[in-house]
């Protein structure tokens, strides 16, 4: 969930069509046109990434008068789906997965089950990866995948390029190796697991 | 009582609001004073910086460790990436940092006759932050123009390591040589627990998303570590790497300058610094009972500096950040992460944020961190409309401003803070080099408290936190 209260916007004059803007853009809201950039202002959803990543200074990022609201209704899936896909990605359904956000594992379980095919429509619908656009890839990644979802990276683009281990696919012989270096696996495999299966504290469709 | 230490002053910075906004800072507001931190602790190290002879220590220092390194690998048709990172900028002004990188850089010319030489500035969450810092000291003309900042949405190059394919930023590696231009400050010991601090931007400042959510999101509080370790340990990241320059810091300064050819070994000997001297400082703040935490440097919520510790530490004092048996510290991402709908953690065990801190009054604090967590269980108050109005543009602190009040100058704020919490003590985070700015019934608690602490810490915390990390004294 998230309010999106600001849109980019391209100064054309200095704007030289390297496509850096259009290669970070999470929700693939920026075209080249005549080899300028232009933002698609209904999918923008205000994060900076072109702006903080624009090499000529070329994008603002603008106040919106009016704020709009993205998020997707949990209560519109069956909460025991949700629920099953969090768990099947190791995630509690409470678990926040984006921390600027405050997007919990059940949205992006919901807008899976409502059809969501990659990390950039889920971005999209739920705002997630729209605040620091680092932190929350691999949450994404993991739940598309318990879903059966094997999304392509946008070609060309720079927004993602793969899942990546998680604790409890360390392998044992590396586990065994480090052992005496402060890493304990095994300990936080507990600790994740316990959260994982922790009761919800507040069902979204109740 | 010392007068209270003046402060760094507020930097300008697209992540902050403007310095003239700035109209008080906290170390000017009646009762307050300082304490040197040997008097805390005698035993912190001399150190070289601060001094009177300012930055040229800090030359003289990296050329005397860059002596024993090895350099016959670069020859002069190579080129050479001096990787650095935005951390090293926020230290004591942030010129150490910048004089020991343009000395890497004049020492491997001299030496190797090489000429191809850049330098690659990494950041945190804020992309264009060593941009500023580029700038600020000088280091594109040092470089001849080859000086960027890079960040972890830049364009990727994938990593084959022992636990799979991880990913760098591409323009990190881009040369024949890496060298790896860091420092041993702890600041982040809630994420790093000073498993492997050295080894850390290989996985962090020098990685691209991918990399840095794996360590966020995947592997847990401790197991995370590893992250760094997998890339730097990996047939290509070998290929490339020439040798570590680290400041070595300590609370109450700069010690000196370490470089070695084995990141491990100088990985060992900044693990023992590490929880020797911040282990003191840190275990001192969670014996603090009661308190108002005053922000006022130029940093995001989490990195604003009291007596080398971060607030973000001081947010979770009352675990021991050190002990890894302590699977969650009060605050990290993982802990935050593990907060429900009702605002309560998901497991009992999980540990709320440091009870001590009654109030947070932000003075002057920057943007660019999702720091929503603190406002949200810390009561908190902002100084100045204008600052909140640049949290709530902010993508990443849209609601920072929902769970803090706005205070329309310092002292109104203090005035409020000292009267609903009923504790007139007092710590300010405002980087005060060799001391902590803090009240006067603050200043004689923590030095009362010290000498116990101390005995306790090298008695018997050091040599369990040493244990846990497999580095033998
Ligand atoms: S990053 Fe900047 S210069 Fe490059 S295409 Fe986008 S707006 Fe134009
Ligand atoms: S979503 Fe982000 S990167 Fe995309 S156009 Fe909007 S502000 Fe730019």
């Amino acid at each position: 969930m998230k309010v999106i209260n600001q849109l980019a916007v391209v100064d054309a004059e200095k704007c030289r069509g390297c496509k850096t803007c259009e290669r970070v853009c999470p929700v693939l809201a920026i075209k080249m046109e005549n080899r300028k950039a232009v933002v698609d202002n209904e999918r923008c959803r205000g994060c900076a990434n072109c702006e903080q990543r624009c090499p000529d200074y070329a994008i603002k990022m603008v106040k919106l008068e009016q704020p709009v609201l993205v998020k997707v209704d949990v209560s519109a899936v069956d909460y025991a789906l949700v629920e099953d896909l969090c768990r099947k990605a190791k995630f509690n359904p409470e678990q926040l997965i984006c921390y600027c956000t405050a997007t919990r594992a059940e949205e992006v379980a919901a807008a899976i089950l409502q059809g969501a095919r990659s990390p950039e429509e889920i971005s999209f619908l739920t705002g997630v990866r729209t605040g620091c656009k680092v932190e929350c890839i691999q949450p994404i990644l993991r739940l598309l995948e318990a879903a059966g979802i094997k999304p392509e990276p946008p070609k060309g683009g720079w927004q993602w390029y793969g899942r990546t281990v998680t604790v409890w696919e360390i392998p044992e012989e590396v586990k065994k190796k480090y052992a005496s270096r402060g890493f304990y696996f095994d300990e936080d495999i507990k600790i994740l697991d316990r959260v994982a299966n922790a009761p919800v504290q507040e069902r979204s469709d109740s | 009582m010392r007068p209270p230490i003046t402060p760094l002053a507020p930097r300008p910075s697209q992540y902050g609001i403007d310095p003239s906004l700035v109209k008080t800072r906290a170390s000017d507001l009646p009762g307050m004073t300082s304490v040197m931190l040997r008097e805390l602790f005698p035993d912190l190290p001399e150190v070289i910086f601060p001094c009177e002879e300012g930055v040229a220590a800090i030359r003289k220092a990296t050329e005397e460790s860059l002596e024993n390194v090895d350099m016959s690998m670069i020859k002069p048709e190579h080129s050479v990436n001096i990787l650095a990172a935005h951390h090293g900028f926020t230290l004591l002004g942030g010129e150490p940092y910048a004089e020991m990188l343009k000395t890497i850089k004049d020492v491997i010319e001299a030496r190797t006759g090489c000429k191809s030489i850049r330098l690659r500035a990494g950041v945190g969450l804020r992309f264009r932050e060593t941009e500023e810092y580029i700038k600020r000291y000088g280091l594109d003309q040092h470089f001849n123009g080859k000086a960027i900042g890079v960040a972890p949405v830049d364009q990727g190059i994938a990593i084959e390591t022992e636990v799979g394919t991880l990913y760098g930023i591409k323009k990190i590696y881009d040369a024949d040589w890496v060298v790896h231009a860091h420092n041993s400050d702890v600041r982040e010991v809630h994420f790093h627990r000073q498993v492997d601090r050295a080894v850390k931007p290989f996985g962090m400042a020098y990685a691209r998303i991918e990399t840095r959510s794996t360590y966020h999101q995947n592997l847990g509080p401790r197991a995370a570590n590893f992250t760094a370790r997998a890339i730097f340990d990996s047939p290509f990241v070998q290929s490339k790497f020439a040798f570590a320059s680290f400041l070595t810091v300590a609370p109450n300064g700069i010690i000196n300058v370490d470089a070695d050819n084995d990141l491990y070994a100088l990985n060992d000997r900044i693990t023992q610094s590490g929880l020797r001297y911040y282990g003191k400082i840190m275990t001192l703040f969670g014996e603090i009972d009661e308190c108002i935490a005053v922000l006022d440097f130029p940093c995001p919520v989490v990195y604003v500096f009291a007596a080398g510790v971060i607030y973000a530490n001081f947010a979770g004092a009352n675990t021991d950040l050190y002990d890894l048996d302590t699977a969650l510290p009060a605050y990290t991402w993982y802990t935050e992460a593990f907060y429900g709908k009702r605002g309560k953690p998901l497991l009992d065990e999980i540990p709320r944020v440091n009870p001590a801190i009654k109030m947070c009054v932000h003075n002057y604090a920057w943007t660019g961190y999702p720091s929503a967590f603190f406002s949200e269980h810390i009561p908190t108050v902002v100084v100045g409309q204008e600052q909140a109005d640049h949290f709530n543009m902010d993508p990443q602190n849209l609601t920072y401003m929902k769970h803090a009040m706005v205070a329309e100058d310092l002292k109104a704020a203090m005035e409020f803070a000292y009267k609903v919490t009923g504790t007139n003590k007092a710590v300010i985070f405002d980087g005060a080099m060799g001391g902590i700015n803090v009240s006067k019934p603050l200043a004689e608690f923590l030095l009362k408290k010290a000498p116990e602490v101390s005995k306790r810490v090298d008695e018997e915390l050091l040599p369990k936190w040493l244990r846990q990390r497999g580095v033998i004294l």
